[in-house]
C-alpha cells in the first residue's frame, strides 16, 4: 500500500469510529475511549520498546503518575489543559531521574531496574494515604470542559479522546520522522556504531525513555477523567507487561503496531466477554488460556508481531 | 566533488576550540601498550600518520592490529601510552568525543543499521554534525543531508539500492555501505579495518579508487588494516608491519614486503 493510501485508509477508518460510535452502546463508547486512552501509553511505550530498543516495564507507573496528578489536579478546581502539559512534563522529568541511573544498565537488567520503578511506584500510590487516597482512592473526578463544551457526557469525551489520541499520534509521527527518529533506530540497530558516528547514546536514550514516559503520562490524564474514579489496582506492574505484551503482540517498532497490539489486549476480551456467539462460548471460557497459546506461537512464528504478516509473505513470495 | 560535511565540520572543530593549524603529524601514537594479563596485545606501538596520508598496517592474524585501533579509537583503554590528535591528547577518549574531534573508522565485522535504509544510514552517519540537539528535532526529516547522501551513494555505486534496508543487502554492498557511512561526515581522519574483508574480488580495485577519491576530495588521513597485499601496496605509500604486538617494520610498501623479517613473519622460518 502506497503511503497516499493508507493516509487515505486510516482518515476514513477514523472517520468510520467516529460514525460509529453514535450509534454504539455506552458501554462500547467506554470501551473505545478505554483503547484510546491506553494506546497513548504503547504507543510511548512502542517509542521507547520498538524504536529505542530499550527495555521497560515501567510504563504502569507512568500511567498511573499522570493518573493521580490529574486526579488531585482536576479536584482541586485546575484547568485540564494545565493539567495535561503538567502530568506530560511531569513524567518526563521523573522517565529522566530514572534514566539516569537505570539506563546504566541494559536489556533484562533495565527491565528488572523499571519493573523495581513501578513496584515502588505502586506502593507510593497505596500506602500514602494522604495524597493517593491509598486504597479506598480517589473518586469524583471531573470531566474537563473545552472551550465551553462540557464533555462530561460519555460520547463528547470519546471523541475528545480520539482527538487528542491523533494528535499525539500525529506529534510522535513527526517525531519519528525527524533526526530524531532515525537516531533512535541507529541507537536499537547498533549502539557502538551510532557512538561512532557522533550519536549520543545517553541523551538518545534518556530522551526516548521519557518520551515514551511522557507519553503514558498523557494517557493517565484522559484515564482518570474517563473512570472518574482512581485507585492503585490499574497501575500495578501486571498492566506494564500487558502493554509491552501489546506493543510485542501488534508489532514492535512498527507505528500501527500498538493499535493492533492494544486492541486485541483491550478490545477482544470485551467482545468476546459481550458476543452471544454459541461457537464463541468457549472462547469466553478459555479466553486467557487460548490468549496464552496464541501469544507463545506469535513470539515463536512471528516475532515481528502481527503487522509484519504482509512483510513475511512478501518475502516468501521473492524467495519463490 | 567536495562533500558538505567538509566544510561543516571545519566550522564545529573552530568552535570546539580545537585548533585548525596542520600539524608536522595529525595522529601520533606513543609507546602504546594493551595487556590482557600476561598477553600483551599491543606493546609498545608508536607511529605518526601525518596530514592527508594514507598508512597501512599489515600483521598475521593476533598481531594487535585491531587492538591497538581500538586502543587510539577509545574502544578499549590502553594499559599505557599516548595518544594525540592534532596536537591534542586523546587517549582513552570515549568514541562519542573522538568523533567529534573528526575521527572516523569502520569496523572489522559489518556494522550497519539493517532496518535503516541504505539513504538513512548515509544520513544518520553525518547528521548528529549539524546543528544541536534540539535544533535536530525541527530539522528537515533529511537533516539537509540528502543531497550528500545520495552523492555519496552515487559514488559507492549504490544507486539501485538507495531505498532498501540495508541489513537486505549482500555481504559486499553493506561492507560499501560501512564504508561510504564512515566518509559521510568528512572526517579528518578514517581508521579503516579490513575495508575489503568480504568484499568481491572484482570490487577491490573500484574500493581503492574510491579510497583514493575520498582522500583527494576531503582531504582526510587514512589508517587502514588489511590483509589483501595488493590492495594495500597499492593504496599506501607507507605501510607499518606489527607481529606479536611490536612494529615489525614500516617504509614505502616494497621496502616493507621484502624485509625478510616480514617475510618470515608471514611465511615461517
Amino acid at each position: 500500500m502506497s503511503p497516499r493510501a493508507g493516509t487515505i485508509a486510516l482518515v476514513a477508518a477514523l472517520g468510520f469510529v467516529a460514525f460509529a460510535a453514535a450509534y454504539l452502546k455506552r458501554s462500547d463508547v467506554y470501551l473505545l475511549t478505554l483503547y484510546c486512552v491506553y494506546l497513548m501509553a504503547t504507543m510511548g511505550l512502542n517509542l521507547t520498546v520498538g524504536y529505542a530498543g530499550q527495555m521497560s516495564l515501567g510504563q504502569a507507573a507512568f500511567f498511573g503518575i499522570g493518573a493521580y496528578h490529574a486526579a488531585i489536579l482536576l479536584k482541586l478546581g485546575w484547568p485540564f489543559f494545565v493539567v495535561l502539559p503538567g502530568a506530560a512534563v511531569a513524567c518526563f522529568v521523573v522517565g529522566l531521574a530514572l534514566g539516569f541511573p537505570a539506563l546504566r544498565v541494559q536489556h533484562h537488567y533495565l527491565a528488572f531496574a523499571t519493573l523495581g520503578f513501578n513496584v515502588l511506584v505502586y506502593l507510593v500510590m497505596r500506602n500514602e494515604e494522604k495524597i493517593t487516597g491509598g486504597t479506598y482512592g480517589i473518586s469524583a473526578i471531573p470531566r474537563p470542559t473545552v472551550l465551553g463544551f462540557d464533555l462530561g457526557g460519555h460520547l463528547a469525551y470519546f471523541y475528545f479522546t480520539l482527538a487528542s489520541l491523533v494528535a499525539l499520534g500525529l506529534l510522535l509521527w513527526w517525531l519519528l520522522r525527524s533526526p530524531w527518529g532515525r537516531a533512535f533506530a541507529a541507537l536499537r540497530d547498533n549502539p557502538i556504531r551510532a557512538e561512532s558516528l557522533g550519536v549520543n547514546i545517553t541523551a538518545y536514550t534518556l530522551l526516548a525513555f521519557a518520551i515514551g514516559a511522557a507519553c503514558a503520562g498523557v494517557g493517565g490524564v484522559y484515564f482518570a477523567s474517563l473512570v472518574e474514579f482512581i485507585e492503585p489496582g490499574p497501575f500495578h506492574f501486571s498492566t506494564s507487561l500487558t502493554m509491552l505484551l501489546a506493543v510485542i503482540v501488534g508489532g514492535s517498532g512498527r507505528f500501527f503496531g500498538p493499535a493492533i497490539g492494544t486492541a486485541i489486549i483491550v478490545l477482544l476480551p470485551e467482545l468476546l466477554r459481550g458476543s452471544s456467539a454459541p461457537w464463541l462460548k468457549f472462547m469466553q471460557t478459555w479466553y486467557l488460556a487460548v490468549f496464552g497459546v496464541a501469544v507463545v506461537a506469535l513470539m515463536v512464528w512471528l516475532p515481528g508481531g502481527l503487522l509484519s504478516i504482509p512483510e513475511r509473505f512478501k518475502r516468501k513470495g521473492a524467495a519463490r | 566533488m567536495l562533500p558538505l560535511g567538509w566544510q561543516r565540520r571545519g566550522d564545529s572543530r573552530k568552535r570546539g576550540g580545537t585548533p585548525m593549524t596542520a600539524h608536522p603529524s595529525f595522529l601520533e601514537v606513543k609507546e602504546v601498550q594493551k595487556h590482557y594479563g600476561a598477553i600483551r596485545a599491543v606493546d609498545g606501538v608508536s607511529l605518526s600518520v601525518g596530514p592527508g596520508e594514507i598508512v597501512g598496517v599489515i600483521g598475521p592474524n593476533g598481531s594487535g592490529k585491531t587492538t591497538l585501533f581500538n586502543s587510539i579509537l577509545g574502544q578499549i583503554k590502553p594499559t599505557s601510552g599516548r595518544v594525540e590528535f592534532c596536537g591534542e591528547d586523546i587517549t582513552g577518549m570515549s568514541p562519542l568525543e573522538l568523533s567529534r574531534r573528526g575521527v572516523g573508522r569502520t569496523f572489522q565485522t559489518l556494522q550497519v543499521f539493517g532496518k535503516l535504509s541504505v539513504r538513512d544510514n548515509m544520513i544518520v552517519a553525518a547528521q548528529e554534525f549539524k546543528g544541536t540537539l534540539p535544533g535536530r528535532l525541527f530539522a528537515a526529516p533529511d537533516a539537509g543531508l540528502g543531497h550528500h547522501a545520495d552523492e555519496m551513494i552515487e559514488l559507492f555505486r549504490l544507486k539501485h539500492a538507495a531505498h532498501l534496508p540495508a541489513g537486505s543487502l549482500s555481504y559486499g554492498q553493506q561492507k560499501l555501505i560501512d564504508i561510504a557511512m564512515a566518509f559521510m561526515p568528512a572526517p579528518r581522519l578514517v581508521l579503516l579495518d579490513e575495508p575489503c574483508a568480504g568484499v568481491n574480488p572484482s570490487l577491490v580495485d573500484q574500493l581503492r579508487e574510491l579510497l583514493v577519491e575520498l582522500n583527494k576530495t576531503q582531504g582526510g588521513s587514512f589508517v587502514v588494516i588489511e590483509h589483501n597485499m595488493d590492495f594495500i601496496m597499492k593504496l599506501c605509500p607507507h605501510v607499518i608491519c606489527m607481529v606479536e604486538g611490536k612494529v615489525l617494520a614500516e617504509g614505502p610498501p616494497k621496502e616493507v614486503q621484502s624485509n625478510r623479517q616480514v617475510l618470515e613473519a608471514y611465511l615461517g622460518n
